[in-house]
C-alpha cells in the first residue's frame, strides 16, 4: 500500500465491467461494519493503477482487498459507502460497461453506466485505516479444497458466547499423531467439539496456533469455490492472512488461549452404534417436532441392533421413531439436544456414523467411519 | 358453606363449578415499609416517616399513615413530599428486614391453604375455597390477621370476597387494620359508586382517558357496551367489562410465574454523556444478574428503559436465540442498547435494565458442559 499513488489533486479514472465491479464489491462490502460509529469504515478505498483497480474494506479486526480487471485512465484513489456502491452495482443492467471517476473540485465519486449516472459522496482516502503489514512467522499453500473442508466441517461448534470469546473461533494449529504432523482445525462451544485433521502442508510447520475469528471463518469461504486453487497461507502469533491472487484477507486472530480440548475427547467409550447417518438425522428432526422449543431434548435408547428416539414434552405432546442399527453393548438411555445430533449427523460425509458412548452421563463421540482425520464429541443433556 | 366442608362426598368439589362462589382473602400489610420501622425505632412512632431517599431525586418508597395525613404518598418525589410535610422524617429502606418480615407472614398463610399468590412482599391472596375446615373464610381472615400481629407486631388489613378483584377492593375499604366483606349479592352494585381509578388494573393513565370519555365511576363503565370498551381499550377491555359488574375469574395461583426481573434507578444528577451511562448501567446489569441467579432464571430479552429530563419514557429491546448467560453479556448488551438512544441533549434522569422472556426448560433437561464449567 506504502506506493499508492496519493490521491489529492489526481483525477482517477477507470472503467469496470459490471460483473467484474459487483464481484470485488460485494465481497468488500461483506467486511463492513454494518452497525459502527466510524463513518470511514462504512466505506470502501478504491485504487486505481495501471495494472488494475483494488477495492479495500475493513472493521480494524479483518481486511479484505479485491484486486479487479480494469481499464484504468488516469491513476487515483478516494472512498466511498461500500454499501451504496455495492447496491448500484448490482441494480445496473448485465454486461453493462461501468465509468468510474473521482471529480476533484466536487469531492463525489461520479459512476456511469449507459444512461444511468450516480455522484458519491467520498471520504479522503488518506483517513483509511490500513491494516498495518506485519511478520509472518509462516508462509505456505494450501488448497482450498483442503482448507473448505477444514473449516466448513468445524464452524458449526463455533460458540457464539461472548464471554467466552476465545471459543468464537476455529483454533488452527499443527498437532503431532500417530500419523504423522497434521494441520488441525478445531472448534468447540463448551457443549460439542469438531476436531478436522489434514495432511500438514509444506512450509506451515512453525506455524504458531491461532484463533480464527468466526467471521473471518466465513469470508474465508469466499475464497475457497474453487477446489484446487492455490491458497496463500501466512501466519504469525496475532494475525492471520489468506490470499488468492484476486482476494488477499488479512485478519487479526482472537487473542486468548483456547482451552485444552484433548482432555475432553473421549478414549476408552466401549459402547459402540453404527448408523445410517442420513436415516439418523432425519428421525432426530422428525422426533424433534414435539419437542420444547429451547431444550429440544431427544433421548436415545440403545438396545441389541436397536435404537430408540423418543422426546416427551409434557406440555407439547411425545414421539418415538425405531432405528434399525448396529449396536451389541449393554443398553444404554442418554438424551442428547436435537439441534447438536442433527448438526454433527450434517457433518458426516459417509454412510455411516460410528457412536462410541460410556455412560448417560460422559461425553460421546462421533466418527465417519473408521476414520479419525473427523471427530466429533457431543455432551449429553440430562433428561 | 360449612355443610359441605363437613360432608366431603360426591360434592365436594363441587367448589369448582363456576356459579357455586369462591372464597377469595386479600391480605394486605398496613404501610408496611414504614411501619417495620417505626416498630423497629420508638423515635419514628407517631411521626410522619416516609421511607426512602431524601436526595434530590429520591422518591417515597412508603409513606406511614401520620406522613399519609399531610397528603405524602408513595412513589411521589422525595423534595415533594418534604414540602408537603416539612417534619418528614426519611428512613432508608431495609429491605433484608422486609424480606425476613414477609417469610414470617407466608408462613401463616401456608398453615391455611396451599393457593397463595403473593403480589409483593407485603400482600397476597388466598383461596381458601376448599380448605374451610368448617369455619367461615371471614373467620379464617381474621384469625389470619391477629397471628401477623402476634408474630410480627403489625398489622394487616384482610379483604374477603368471592374474587380476587374485589377481595383487593375490600382490603382497601377498612384500612389500617380492618376487614372488610363483600358478599356475592353486594358485589355487583359496590363498585357502582366507586372512582375508576381506585380499581386495581386501571391505573392514572386509563383512568384520565377514560374520564375524557365521561368514564368517572363504576356505574359509568357498567354502562359502556363491551364492543366499545375493547375497541377503546383492545383486550383489557374485556376485563373493564367484567370488574364493573363484579366478576372477575381469575385464579389464585401460587405457582405465578415471574415473568421479568428488573432493576432502576433515578440519579442524583441527570447523566447527559455516555460514558456516564455505561458507567452506571454496571450495578444495575449486577442487580439483576443476582436476582435472576438467586431465582435460578435464565431470560431471552433484556430491556433497556430510559427516562428523559423531561419525563419522556422510552425502552428498547433485544431478545438473543438463548438465554443471556453471564452478568457481563447482560451488561453488554444493555451497553449497546444504551448507545443507540443517548447521549441525549436532554440527558437521562433515570436507568432501568429489566431481563425477561424466561427459559421454562432450564429444569430436569440440563445440557452438561465439555469442560466441566457452567455454560
Amino acid at each position: 500500500m506504502a506506493a499508492g499513488p496519493k490521491g489529492q489533486g489526481k483525477l482517477m479514472k477507470f472503467a469496470i465491467e459490471r460483473a467484474v465491479l459487483v464481484k470485488a464489491v460485494s465481497q468488500a462490502q461483506s467486511v463492513v461494519e454494518r452497525r459502527n460509529t466510524i463513518p470511514i469504515l462504512a466505506n470502501v478505498l478504491i485504487e486505481a493503477r495501471p495494472e488494475g483497480v483494488s477495492f479495500r474494506a475493513t472493521d480494524l479486526d479483518t481486511e479484505v482487498v479485491d484486486r479487479a480487471m480494469a481499464q484504468v485512465d488516469r491513476p487515483g484513489a478516494t472512498t466511498v459507502s461500500a454499501v451504496m456502491l455495492n447496491e448500484i452495482a448490482r441494480k445496473l443492467p448485465d454486461g453493462a460497461l461501468v465509468q468510474i471517476s473521482n471529480d476533484d473540485a466536487s469531492g463525489r465519486l461520479s459512476v456511469q453506466a449507459g444512461r444511468s449516472s450516480f455522484s458519491l459522496a467520498t471520504l479522503p482516502r488518506e483517513d483509511f485505516p490500513v491494516m498495518a503489514s506485519s511478520e509472518y512467522s509462516a508462509n505456505f499453500k494450501a488448497k482450498a479444497g483442503l482448507l473448505k473442508r477444514l473449516f466448513d466441517k468445524s464452524k458449526f461448534a463455533i460458540s457464539t458466547e461472548e464471554t467466552r470469546y476465545y471459543l468464537n473461533g476455529v483454533y488452527m494449529h499443527v498437532a503431532q499423531t500417530e500419523a504423522g504432523p497434521m494441520l488441525r482445525c478445531v472448534a468447540t462451544d463448551g457443549h460439542r467439539l469438531a476436531r478436522i485433521d489434514a495432511p500438514l502442508p509444506v512450509g506451515a510447520e512453525e506455524m504458531p496456533g491461532v484463533i480464527v475469528p468466526r467471521k473471518t471463518v466465513a469470508e474465508l469461504r469466499k475464497l475457497l469455490d474453487d477446489d484446487d486453487a492455490d491458497i496463500a497461507v501466512s501466519v504469525s502469533e496475532t494475525k492471520v492472512r489468506f490470499a488468492t491472487a484476486e482476494i488477499t484477507l488479512t485478519s487479526k486472530v482472537i487473542d486468548g488461549t483456547f482451552p485444552d480440548y484433548s482432555r475432553v475427547i473421549p478414549t476408552a467409550n466401549q459402547r459402540k452404534l453404527e448408523v445410517d447417518a442420513t436415516d439418523f438425522a432425519r428421525a432426530v428432526d422428525r422426533v424433534a417436532t414435539v419437542s420444547s422449543e429451547r431444550s429440544r431434548a431427544v433421548k436415545l435408547s440403545l438396545d441389541q441392533d436397536r435404537l430408540i428416539l423418543s422426546v416427551n414434552a409434557p406440555d407439547a405432546g411425545a414421539a418415538e421413531e425405531e432405528l434399525i442399527v448396529a449396536y451389541a453393548d449393554d443398553a444404554l438411555e442418554i438424551g442428547f439436544n436435537a439441534k447438536y445430533l442433527q448438526e454433527i449427523a450434517a457433518q458426516v460425509d459417509r454412510d455411516n456414523a460410528v457412536f462410541l458412548f460410556n455412560g448417560p452421563g460422559d461425553a460421546a463421540l462421533i466418527r465417519e467411519g473408521s476414520d479419525d482425520s473427523a471427530v466429533y464429541v457431543v455432551m449429553p443433556m440430562r433428561v | 358453606m360449612s355443610g359441605r366442608a363437613d360432608s366431603p362426598g360426591p360434592l365436594a368439589g363441587a367448589g369448582k363449578i363456576q356459579d357455586s362462589p369462591r372464597r377469595i382473602v386479600h391480605i394486605d400489610m398496613d404501610a408496611f415499609y414504614a411501619s417495620v420501622e417505626q416498630r423497629d425505632n420508638p423515635d419514628l412512632r407517631g411521626k410522619p416517616v416516609a421511607v426512602g431517599g431524601s436526595a434530590a431525586r429520591g422518591v417515597v418508597a412508603a409513606a406511614s399513615y401520620e406522613a399519609r395525613a399531610f397528603g405524602v404518598r408513595s412513589a411521589m418525589p422525595s423534595l415533594r413530599a418534604a414540602r408537603l410535610c416539612p417534619d418528614l422524617v426519611f428512613v432508608r429502606p431495609r429491605f433484608d428486614i422486609y424480606r425476613a418480615v414477609s417469610q414470617q407472614i407466608r408462613a401463616i398463610f401456608a398453615d391455611y391453604t396451599p393457593l397463595v399468590e403473593p403480589l409483593s412482599l407485603d400482600e397476597a391472596y388466598l383461596d381458601l375455597t376448599d380448605h374451610l375446615s368448617g369455619r367461615t373464610a371471614t373467620a379464617i381472615a381474621q384469625e389470619i390477621r391477629a397471628r401477623i400481629q402476634a408474630v410480627t407486631g403489625l398489622t394487616a388489613s384482610a379483604g374477603v370476597s368471592y374474587n380476587k378483584f374485589l377481595a383487593k377492593l375490600a382490603s382497601d375499604q377498612n384500612k389500617p387494620d380492618g376487614l372488610c366483606v363483600i358478599t356475592p349479592e353486594r358485589g355487583p352494585d359496590f363498585v357502582l359508586t366507586l372512582p375508576v381509578g381506585k380499581f386495581h388494573g386501571i391505573g392514572p393513565a386509563t383512568a384520565s382517558r377514560m374520564q375524557a370519555m365521561g368514564i368517572h365511576t363504576g356505574a359509568d363503565l357498567r354502562a359502556q357496551s363491551l364492543d366499545f370498551l375493547t375497541r377503546r381499550f383492545g383486550r383489557a377491555g374485556h376485563y373493564y367489562w367484567n370488574i364493573s359488574r363484579g366478576i372477575d375469574h381469575r385464579r389464585v395461583s401460587p405457582d405465578r410465574i415471574r415473568k421479568s426481573i428488573g432493576a432502576e434507578n433515578t440519579y442524583p444528577a441527570d447523566l447527559m454523556t455516555l460514558d456516564q451511562v455505561l458507567d452506571a448501567l454496571i450495578p444495575l446489569a449486577a442487580k439483576v444478574w443476582t436476582a435472576a441467579t438467586r431465582h435460578r432464571i435464565r431470560g431471552r430479552t433484556v430491556t433497556l428503559k430510559v427516562k428523559f429530563a423531561d419525563f419522556q419514557q422510552i425502552t428498547r429491546a433485544r431478545t438473543l436465540p438463548q438465554p443471556v448467560a453471564s452478568e457481563t453479556q447482560l451488561l453488554a448488551l444493555a451497553r449497546d442498547l444504551a448507545a443507540t438512544v443517548l447521549p441525549d441533549p436532554r440527558g437521562a434522569r433515570l436507568l432501568g435494565i429489566t431481563l425477561s422472556h424466561f427459559d421454562s426448560d432450564d429444569g430436569p433437561a440440563a445440557q452438561l458442559d465439555l469442560f466441566g464449567d457452567p455454560a
